[in-house]
């Protein structure tokens, strides 16, 4: 080990060393996952073979109502993003171009920030339902304050002479809004949404597991309920997957923005 | 009798009623110690078409006077008017062009000049032939498509005044505009903004603490003391025109440079003992 890592040290040309080590991260999980699989030290049905989660995943992958799970998810998800972020870069613009409001306000969405949205849960069941819309609702509160203060924090770094520019030429607020802060802001702004997009996730699967009927969530907790534990493993990892993807897709979006109007 | 030299001070001047008038303006902020009069009682008129310079030290109320008839500032006493009309803040027929670098860094040069147009609500294809022609003024095709990151200072500081330009304003209010460039920069830019002018018989009132440049440049030129900004004498520039960088080697450039640094110096110097005193505080 020693000696790879000494060899490779200077920028390999294939495959860089962090490369390697992150390989050599995956391989030794997945050996020791099987070693205590085949070594019946815990429950078969606990940790069970990487075989059998292969085909679990395989069977999720061909089943339909899979699918049908995964688009009720992702709406949810998306119209507590939709909700959330468009809320969310009002409120932050609003706090951030009026400095009353925003010493005013900006406590307390540094207090809600970090709570756990889940204690909301119940309260969201009440006032939307068991179904969809509570799930979409806690999309939307888990997302609302990461973009809220990316956006507050956003307006306060516009170079203030643009702001004066809009104002010498008679721009009305909504003009100011979308020509000038919003352009100038889009980078913390893009940030704020892929924070929210990730948090928005969390909070819509957490609701899910808790209490439905339907989406990835009640998947994985039906699973474990009826013990059907390659199933779950197979939906944690499509899950993973999925949320790792759409983080890149933001990601770039933000990427691409900035290298071509640095 | 004297007709001739008064044509040659302001050609376009004559017999015309002002388009600008700055009456008794006084402006008063509230500092840490006690009311501070930034300007006191200023007034000056300026002519249709006239080059008026405005030239004093750090601190006179240049930039405070830049904002007021700008619009961007109130709560002074006195009155602007433009064309007869009471400015109650931001004026269509007043442009602004700022000291700071203020290109919009996300907008190619086309879409910055573009930009008062399209907050007036001109269609696109109108849009971009009026920017190209103001581009084109300021000595910058062949640039439309390239984004403000990608120019030179003196170049941004171009478009940002052809995107004013573009609003065709009656007066053109520059802060300073070549204050961040470098000397033979500005002497050139000097040149462009000469030829345009005119080309365009514009009105143009020019913000600076550069002597040179506002010899070059004006008709006239107003001396504003240290703290508080007053008038403290205007100074007509009887130089022909069509002028260029040129003139500034004139024995005639040299004796009015000096005629108003020996103005400014005076005014100066009160404001660096005043400065020194502020940072010196109680030392011996």
């Amino acid at each position: 080990m020693a000696e790879t890592g000494r060899l490779s040290a200077p920028a390999a040309p294939l495959a860089s060393p962090v490369t390697l080590v992150r390989i050599a991260i995956v391989a030794a999980i997945l050996v020791t996952w099987e070693a205590v699989a085949a070594s019946g030290l815990l429950f078969r049905d606990v940790v069970p073979s990487l075989l059998v989660i292969g085909r679990a995943t395989a069977g999720l992958l061909a089943d339909k109502t899979y699918y049908w799970h995964l688009g009720v998810t992702a709406g949810e998800v998306g119209i507590g993003l939709l909700i959330g972020g468009l809320s969310g870069l009002a409120v932050g613009i609003l706090l951030g171009s009026n400095r009353l409001l925003g010493r005013a306000f900006e406590a307390y969405l540094y207090y809600l920030g970090p709570t756990p949205k889940i204690i909301f849960f119940p309260v969201m069941i009440m006032w939307f339902g068991v179904g969809p819309g509570s799930k979409v609702a806690m999309g939307t509160i888990s997302c609302f304050f990461p973009v809220a203060l990316s956006a507050a924090a956003g307006m306060r770094e516009i170079n203030p002479v643009l702001i004066r520019v809009g104002r010498s030429f008679r721009a009305s607020t909504w003009q100011m809004v979308t020509k000038i802060y919003l352009p100038a802001m889009r980078l913390p702004a893009i940030n704020g949404v892929r924070l929210g997009l990730g948090v928005a996730i969390i909070g819509t699967l957490l609701a899910e597991t808790k209490l439905s009927n339907r989406g990835i969530g009640f998947l994985i907790i039906n699973a474990y309920s009826t013990f059907d534990m390659p199933r779950m493993y197979a939906l944690l990892i499509v899950l993973f997957v999925l949320s790792i993807g759409v983080n890149a897709v933001v990601g770039r979006l933000g990427g691409v923005d900035s290298i071509r109007r640095a | 009798m004297s007709s001739v030299t008064r044509a040659a001070a302001a050609p376009r001047a004559q017999s015309a009623a002002p388009v600008l008038v700055v009456d008794g303006i006084v402006k008063r902020f509230e500092t840490p110690d006690g009311v501070m009069t930034a300007v006191d009682h200023i007034s000056f008129d300026v002519a249709p078409g006239e080059f008026l310079a405005v030239i004093g030290p750090s601190g006179c109320g240049k930039s405070t006077l830049f904002n007021i008839i700008g619009g961007l500032l109130d709560g002074y006493e006195g009155r602007v008017a433009v064309s007869g009309e009471t400015l109650k803040g931001p004026h269509a027929s007043i442009g602004m062009v700022f000291q700071e670098e203020s290109t919009f860094p996300w907008r190619t040069v086309t879409d910055n000049v573009a930009f008062p147009l399209e907050i007036a609500g001109l269609p696109k294809a109108q849009r971009v032939e009026r920017a190209r022609h103001f581009i084109d003024l300021v000595g910058l095709s062949g640039f439309e498509n390239r984004y403000p990151a990608e120019l030179s200072g003196g170049m941004r500081q171009r478009v940002a005044i052809a995107r004013t330009l573009a609003s065709e304003p009656k007066i053109l209010l520059m802060d300073e505009p070549f204050g961040a460039l470098d000397e033979q920069t500005r002497l050139l830019l000097g040149d462009k903004v000469l030829q345009i002018q005119d080309q365009l018989k514009q009105t143009c009132l020019l913000i600076t603490h550069n002597i040179t440049e506002a010899v070059q440049l004006a008709d006239r030129v107003l001396v504003m003391t240290y703290r508080p900004g007053t008038v403290k004498r205007m100074v007509p520039i009887e130089l022909p025109r069509p002028r260029s960088s040129e003139i500034v080697s004139s024995d005639a450039f040299g004796r009015y440079v000096a005629q108003i640094w020996g103005d400014l110096r005076e005014e100066a110097s009160r404001g660096m003992r005043d400065d020194e005193a502020h940072r010196g505080g109680g030392a011996p």
